[in-house]
């Protein structure tokens, strides 16, 4: 047992840091710094510079473009990434599509989709959610009918994060109502310019449009755009979750947002304030315990030898962890969280702000980070999952 | 960083294991708990097994082994709820002993290894509430050595122990150094107790009693003597709360009611999934605590206090639930869960208490840049 990086590991965290330092653009970084919003072009930017060092598929094996990295080195490039304020990758091309299209994909599709991912050229999206089919995925209905080399695609995807910008997307669909409802599900890569898919974004609580509704109107999807089998797409996907482990804690992200919400504490002059300053201490206790439990699962990864089924656990108190400090941060701004100045969360606004600028986005993002807890399986999804496993019925 | 047992670890787990199967029922643990708590029998057992040596270096008898091998000890020691006061005496104790000049070393820790002298640390007063810089007992250096006066509460199986280790001020001054001081039992008045959790305890009265000087500023010491001492008591809690959750696991799969067993009941099952939250953060604190111990002291008590402060909360939460699930058999005596809940709940407050260590965290919290691993 042993907490401490190998020589090796703490050389190649620096080697990480110091290129983070010089390629991660300022007006970027500061942006993240201080949560105020991103553009498509901020995100594809640095999308587009680590896909040039071939670092946007971080956790690619070798054969596929990737650098081969083991479990503990993508965490210590991720954490480097998130302490230096980098955005996070917008994950469906690199972290959750293309692992499906090397593990179930044909060689031709893997030669056609991957370089535009590993890029960062191509926006993808992921098609899963629909109206009536949230936390109870398997009872998706949106159809893809087989005519000659072509599925025929009709229904509806809701919730598709960022899909606005997409250029590719990603769908589970109905291509069979026999038996199980999970027995009938296919996984269909669509070119979201194709005529018959229209797109609808969704203004969310906090003012944002970073969801949408995707329709599908008699959209013809050629037939070698499917991956793998017919009615195996379920399959695909919960592979896909499995490969999504670690990094859906963001515990990384959430050592950073803690030095952001001790800063503004300072700022606001809570410091000192014992009531406050506890709940912070109660948070950086919630943090290291969480990032302990990450790296328990990254060395089992990384030896082979110790498989710990805790992903369920890691959603839950990650989500749950972002939320808290979203919280405590807008609950540090006092009544100044109160206005509500869209412009005074875009960068370079050369306005009056009400109390200091730190407190524009903060009751934003407080609202926002609501969703942690829905999405990605919602946290009583994950408590069910959990239980499973504890009681063995 | 890896967070695998070595072979030997991995022997030494299966070691304890099979002495709790043999040798450590509830039953008798419920015996000696309704008998008044003396376990000086069982401290006796553990000592025969030579885990009472593991932290004695091997020069003076020992095994000189790590904190590793320590909460893989505890961790056994908690899963078979063995009443014994084998922190204090075989963990805490020698590391205190630690700065002892040659021939005082020489004196005790082979016998602190061999069990046939049981040395506990008297280190809480009435007033300090877990601090261990608040102390009013005062060593004063007479013709025929040093003599101590004061008074020291909550010693563990106090009325059991040979000898005590006490920090007393050297001087009559409030801000003269702690010095830590060995003192027999009986050059002390000693009144004990049961605990809440079905063992012992004692306060002993030092009226110009003779001691022995083990170190004459003892406060880095005394330190990290309490961190020794909560790294085991997390380790043992993570040990407790293993078995329970296993133990509750067992019954909402046996128990039926409106037909079906409670395991089906989802209410029921995302509670259980709340403890099992709760036991997995406390068992990556209680290695987080263990494997900080090392640590340069400002980092160290930083660390140990952070996990204290999570494991107080698992404790407490996987206590209480465990009971909950349990119904009506839970708040029985003779329902083994009870049992680990009150254990649980008397390691709560073992080296300060949750409060305590988050005011630690709270006070001790600077930008945290280095705080985690």
């Amino acid at each position: 047992m042993d907490l401490t990086f190998t020589t090796e590991e703490t050389e190649f965290r620096l080697q990480i840091r110091q290129w983070v330092a010089a390629n991660l653009p300022h007006e970027i970084s500061r942006k993240v710094r201080h949560a105020l919003h991103l553009t498509r072009e901020d995100m594809q930017r640095w999308a587009r510079i680590l896909g040039a060092q071939g670092w946007l598929g971080w956790s690619w094996p070798r054969e596929f473009g990737g650098p081969g990295w083991n479990a503990v080195q993508r965490h210590l490039f991720e954490e480097e990434c998130a302490l230096a304020g980098a955005p996070r990758v917008v994950p469906f091309g690199p972290v959750m599509v293309a692992p499906v299209i090397m593990s179930f994909g044909t060689p031709e599709q893997q030669r056609r989709f991957l370089p535009g991912i590993a890029s960062g050229d191509v926006w993808w999206s992921q098609g899963y959610s629909e109206p009536g089919s949230g936390s109870d995925l398997a009872s998706l209905q949106c159809k893809a009918e087989r005519r000659g080399d072509y599925y025929i695609v009709n229904g509806q995807k809701t919730w598709t994060t960022l899909a606005q910008h997409g250029d590719w997307i990603f769908c589970l669909v109905r291509t069979s109502n026999e038996g199980k409802p999970q027995t009938g599900i296919s996984f269909l890569l669509i070119d979201m310019k194709s005529p018959g898919v229209s797109v609808r974004p969704i203004e969310m609580l906090d003012g944002s449009r970073e969801i949408n509704e995707v329709w599908f109107d008699n959209v013809e999807v050629p037939a070698d755009q499917l991956i793998g089998q017919e009615n195996k797409g379920w399959t695909y996907a919960k592979h896909l979750l499995s490969h999504e482990r670690t990094n859906i804690a963001d515990v990384n992200r959430a050592k950073r947002e803690l030095e952001r919400l001790k800063r503004i504490a300072k700022a606001e002059g809570l410091w000192d304030d014992r009531r406050f300053r506890d709940q912070i201490a109660l948070l950086e206790v919630d943090i290291v315990a969480l990032e302990m439990m990450v790296l328990r699962v990254l060395s089992g990864e990384k030896s082979g030898k110790q498989s710990l089924d805790v992903a369920g656990l890691l959603k839950i108190r990650g989500s749950e962890i972002q939320q808290r400090y979203a919280e405590l941060m807008m609950l540090a701004a006092g009544p100044f969280a109160l206005p509500w100045i869209k412009e005074a969360m875009d960068a370079g606004w050369q306005g009056e702000h009400v109390g200091a600028a730190h407190c524009a986005p903060l009751s934003a993002t407080y609202f926002n980070l609501r969703k942690t807890t829905i999405y990605g399986g919602s946290n009583e999804v994950q408590r069910n999952i959990v239980a499973q496993t504890v009681l063995g019925s | 960083m890896d967070f695998e047992f070595t072979e030997d670890q991995v022997a030494l787990r299966d070691a304890v294991q099979r002495w709790v199967e043999k040798g450590f029922s509830f039953e008798r643990r419920r015996a000696l708990a309704k008998a008044g708590g003396k376990t000086r029998p069982v401290h006796t057992e553990l000592a025969e097994l030579g885990l009472t040596g593991l932290m004695v270096p091997p020069t003076q008898g020992g095994m000189g082994f790590g904190a590793v091998e320590a909460m893989v000890v505890m961790e056994e020691l908690g899963r078979g709820l063995v009443n014994a006061p084998f922190a204090a005496a075989a963990l805490v104790a020698p590391t205190l002993l630690a700065p002892a000049g040659p021939d005082m070393q020489s004196q005790w820790l082979p016998r602190v290894a061999d069990g046939s002298a049981l040395v506990v640390p008297a280190t809480q007063e009435a007033g300090s509430r877990y601090r261990l810089d608040v102390c009013t007992t005062v060593a004063t250096q007479g013709a025929g050595g040093w003599v101590l006066s004061g008074r020291k509460c909550l010693v563990p199986a106090g009325d059991e122990a040979d000898a005590f280790l006490v920090p007393a001020r050297v001087g009559p001054h409030a801000v003269a150094p702690i010095g830590l001081f060995l003192v027999e039992r009986d050059r002390c008045t000693v009144r004990a107790y049961p605990t809440q959790d079905g063992a012992r305890a004692a306060d002993i009265t030092l009226a110009a009693s003779l001691g022995q000087s083990v170190a004459p500023d003892a406060a880095a010491t005394l330190e990290l003597g309490h961190d020794v001492g909560i790294a085991a008591a997390c380790a043992e809690g993570l040990g407790l709360m293993e078995r329970l959750v296993a133990i509750t696991v067992e019954y909402m799969n046996t128990r039926k009611q409106f037909g079906a067993t409670l395991a089906s009941f989802q209410a029921l099952r995302h509670r259980m999934a709340d403890v099992k939250m709760q036991l997995e953060l406390a068992r990556s604190m209680s290695y987080f605590a263990t494997l900080k111990l090392g640590e340069p002291p400002a980092r160290r008590r930083h660390a140990l206090s952070l996990a204290k402060v999570q494991l107080g909360q698992s404790m407490r939460f996987v206590g209480q639930q465990c009971i909950q699930l349990h119904g009506g058999i839970g708040v029985t005596d003779e329902c083994a869960a009870s049992h680990y809940f009150k254990r649980l709940t008397m390691l709560e407050f073992a080296h300060g208490d949750t409060l305590h260590h988050l005011g630690q965290v709270s006070e001790r919290m600077q930008d945290s840049a280095g705080v985690f691993a």
